[in-house]
């Protein structure tokens, strides 16, 4: 094995470093806090029926909203992926909306919304408001996994199969099987996002699995069962991640580029307004209704709370923004160099260690991987990483590496082995087959792993939390804690604040890195 | 491209060294509300000359950031100060080896009730516990004047509280205990249960839900209550049982921690934070009570000379508190 990591200087760097900076400090806290004292023995006698009723109560809840985000998501991406409908474009970008805003910031606007309407918000305070919102929030999730899926079909299978059936016998027997990996992908993931969330059951004041960790961290102060309990979380997500890997032939989610092949798309002519109805309608549920709650509340007093939001957020912006573009970098870099060496030399068993690897720290909820890294580097000669942005840096690469090696690698995989082959074959070197074949082929799914790893480690709270260095400013701190006893105006007013500023950031990157891709010819919308 | 490269790398590496810097400077980290108490450390920071270096967090979401980032950094504190809004973190901290002994001479006139007996916390600004009511639901012959009341069938699934296991209604009814007893605590919980009294998340949840009218009224602090007011809410605010057992007044409190790394100005600080001048501001921004005596307070905001207090001891009222989360939990959750 020794022999082979030499071979490959850079992977053996990246995969060293991951092991040295993010999963010895993990597993050595769990073990520590885990083992310590004989808390193991005392604390596995305190995970009883009730502890297990409630997990299995946490799994049917991230059941049904991976189940409905995975059918919705279906729907839409096959509206706006496969159809011609109208606005496609400007719905592929408004429905991506939930995706950007903290889970905890939709609750509220519900609630308030159930309220304003119907004057009772016990129906969304409930096991059936958590479904709601979360279902809201995942489902865009799902359309561009599912979505991109479906255009990457190839047509000529579905023209074949036009001439022998129906249209909806196509979409059962053709297309539904060949976007079975995107489908089983949706669901798993939005199933660990769900069965992972705190935020919004505990705003709902619903009890579950992940509000049970929160009181034994924040009313009983017992780090040892809340990573016991943490543990069954993260069991079950490795073992459906397990299972996924296991069951599906590398689904091509978010992958860009059409590469080579052709997308049929339908006409919706006789559906129109059907279609049009449905998006519209999905539309109004899962951003504008929200919105607008959030902006009349935001200006009911005028704009005199929305110029205090502005001027509490401004000092956060340099630092938010710098630092999730730091760590966007990073993420891709990992998620590139694991995605890369797994798609080509798969037969290696460091290699595929360090896919499970960057899955397990990925399934690790947020406050155990932020106590694991302050306890570990928390050292007198650690204080350089400690004491600065690195630690935050070390937290969001942890964290994200996992579904940016995810898009990656599914892109590369789509790329036919024939063309590196061919260039072996003229004797170019690997690193220039990478620079000038592989790079530019996945340029637009490395951008996409760059902008989610953007957003994610713009918006990311749980662990952050944990470790930023005293006297810095951070956006998602900043509004967390403002928002606790600001009002409502206050609250929201920093809300549409963040989403613009997100928004306004994803929208330069994608201007300035268009003429970049189109000049590689395959980038499509 | 190697320049692109390494143009990158010197980018992350100026942002992850950032601020490492470590020179005359305080850490502090608080749980108390951030828009309120940041003005007072920057005060501080220009006063003094030295850089103040805050993590916030906030006692609505039970302050789980700072509270166990303090627990995880026992071996090697990071923290020269801790201010809360309460009394329990601070004691909490205590009992976990983790607060240092200073006896601030700027709370040399504070009653000794409000300080810890070896002086590892002491108290300053209280807030109190207090009833809020929607004016539009209630009439004025309507309002309850004892906590005994809440569980008054007139109320039935009219009254909120926030969860009880967290923050300032944990401290409440831990006191409820002490001054009650187990058996009466535990009964009024139980009538008050069978009330179908509403579990909201927080004291600011509670605000809210009496100010919308989802319920009639409902236990929160007295800065929530002031600041509803000062948003022009149609409330009213009671303080509770000022004929029998009296209101539970609670403290902001602040402690330096043990082996902090700038104790000195820690020290410098805390003696800030008690002073007369830091009181009366509080105050006026978010009408919390003077523990000094004759620090001048504007209109409206309610003096401690002016309210029965409940007569509690804060350390064996954690003690109790401690004694009795098990109960709670189950009482609020089932």
């Amino acid at each position: 094995m020794g022999r082979k990591l030499t071979n490959h200087p850079l992977y053996t760097i990246v995969f060293l470093s991951f092991v040295l900076f993010v999963v010895i400090p993990v597993a050595y806290t769990l073990g520590t806090a885990l083992f310590t004292d004989g808390s193991f023995g005392t604390n596995i006698q305190l995970l009883n029926l009730d502890t297990f009723s409630l997990l299995a109560k946490s799994c049917i809840i991230a059941f049904f909203i991976a189940l409905l985000s995975t059918f919705f998501g279906t729907i839409l991406g096959f509206m706006l992926y496969k159809t011609n409908i109208k606005f496609r474009n400007i719905f592929k970008i408004l429905l991506l909306i939930p995706l950007f805003i903290s889970p905890y910031i939709l609750a509220v606007a519900w609630k308030d919304f159930f309220f304003i309407f119907f004057n009772d918000t016990n129906l969304i305070s409930s096991y059936i408001g958590v479904i709601l919102v979360l279902t809201t929030i995942f489902t865009p999730l799902s359309m561009i996994i599912t979505g991109s899926a479906l255009s990457n079909i190839d047509a000529q299978l579905e023209e074949s199969g036009f001439m022998i059936t129906s249209f909806r016998m196509v979409i059962l027997k053709i297309m539904l099987p060949l976007i079975k990996p995107a489908l089983i992908t949706s669901f798993v993931l939005v199933f660990i996002f769900s069965i992972s969330e705190f935020s919004v059951p505990a705003f709902f004041g619903v009890k579950l699995f992940t509000t049970e960790i929160f009181t034994q961290f924040s009313a009983f102060y017992n780090h040892s069962l809340a990573i016991l309990q943490s543990g069954l979380l993260i069991v079950i997500c490795i073992l459906l991640l397990f299972t996924e890997k296991q069951n599906i032939a590398d689904a091509p989610f978010l992958s860009i580029g059409s590469k080579g092949t052709d997308n049929k798309l339908y006409n919706t002519k006789n559906r129109n307004i059907l279609s049009l109805l449905f998006m519209f309608g999905w539309l109004s549920i899962s951003v504008v209704f929200p919105f607008i709650i959030l902006f009349v509340q935001s200006f009911k007093n005028g704009a005199s709370r929305f110029i205090q939001a502005f001027e509490l957020l401004l000092p956060t912006f340099a630092n938010s923004i710098g630092l999730a573009f730091s760590a966007a970098l990073i993420i891709v870099f990992i998620g590139f160099i694991a995605a890369y060496y797994s798609a080509y030399q798969s037969g290696t068993k460091t290699i595929k260690s360090f896919d499970w690897l960057l899955l397990i720290v990925f399934a690790i909820p947020s406050t155990i991987l932020g106590i694991s890294l302050i306890k570990f580097y928390n050292q007198p000669g650690l204080d350089i990483i400690y004491s600065s942005y690195a630690i935050i840096l070390i937290a969001l690469a942890g964290k994200f590496s996992f579904i940016s090696s995810k898009l990656i690698g599914n892109a590369i995989r789509q790329i036919p082995n024939s063309l590196d082959e061919a260039a072996q074959i003229e004797g170019i070197s690997s690193f220039t087959r990478l620079r000038k074949i592989l790079i530019p082929l996945i340029l637009p799914a490395l951008f996409a792993a760059f902008i989610i790893s953007f957003i994610f480690s713009l918006g990311e709270l749980g662990t952050t939390i944990m470790v930023y260095p005293p006297g810095t400013e951070i956006m998602p701190i900043k509004v967390f804690t403002i928002m606790a006893n600001a009002p409502q105006s206050l609250t929201s007013s920093m809300t549409l604040i963040v989403f613009s500023v997100t928004l306004l950031i994803i929208s330069g990157f994608y201007f300035l890195m268009k003429p970049l891709i189109k000049n590689y010819g395959f980038a499509n919308d | 491209m190697k320049n692109i490269c390494l143009k990158i790398t010197f980018l992350i590496l100026l942002i992850m060294t950032g601020c490492s810097d470590n020179t005359n400077e305080v850490v502090v980290y608080t749980s108390f509300v951030e828009i309120f108490s940041e003005p007072f450390l920057k005060d501080f920071e220009k006063e003094s000359g030295i850089a103040v270096k805050a993590v916030y967090d906030t006692e609505e979401t039970k302050s789980t950031g700072v509270l166990n980032r303090l627990i995880a950094e026992k071996d090697n504190p990071q923290c020269d100060v801790f201010w809360s809004g309460d009394p329990v973190r601070t004691i909490v901290l205590k009992n976990k080896g983790i607060t240092s002994v200073y006896q601030s001479p700027a709370a040399n006139d504070i009653d000794p009730v409000f300080k810890d007996p070896e002086y590892h916390w002491t108290g300053f600004s209280a807030r109190a516990r207090v009833l809020i009511y929607n004016k539009t639901l209630l009439e004025q012959t309507d309002i309850p004047r004892s906590i005994f009341d809440l569980a008054k069938k007139q109320y039935k699934g009219k009254v909120a509280i926030a969860n009880p296991l967290f923050g300032t209604t944990t401290f409440h009814i831990a006191a409820l205990f002490t001054v009650l007893g187990d058996e009466k605590a535990k009964q009024f919980l139980s009538d008050l249960k069978n009330n179908d009294v509403v579990i909201a998340t927080s004291n600011g949840d509670v605000k809210k839900r009496v100010i919308k009218g989802e319920v009639a009224c409902g236990l929160t602090d007295t800065d929530d209550a002031f600041e509803a007011l000062k948003e022009g809410a149609d409330i009213g605010v009671v303080f509770l049982d000022q004929q029998e057992i009296g209101s539970l007044i609670m403290p902001n409190t602040v402690c330096l921690i043990k082996n902090s790394p700038h104790t000195v100005n820690g020290k410098k600080l805390i003696d800030y934070l008690l002073s007369i001048e830091t009181e009366a501001e509080l105050a006026k921004s978010c009408a919390q009570m003077p523990l000094h005596k004759g620090v001048k307070t504007p209109a409206g905001i309610p003096s401690l000379d002016d309210i029965i207090p409940m007569k509690i001891d804060y350390d064996k009222t954690s003690q109790k508190l401690e004694e009795i989360q098990n109960y709670l939990k189950e009482w609020a959750e089932n």
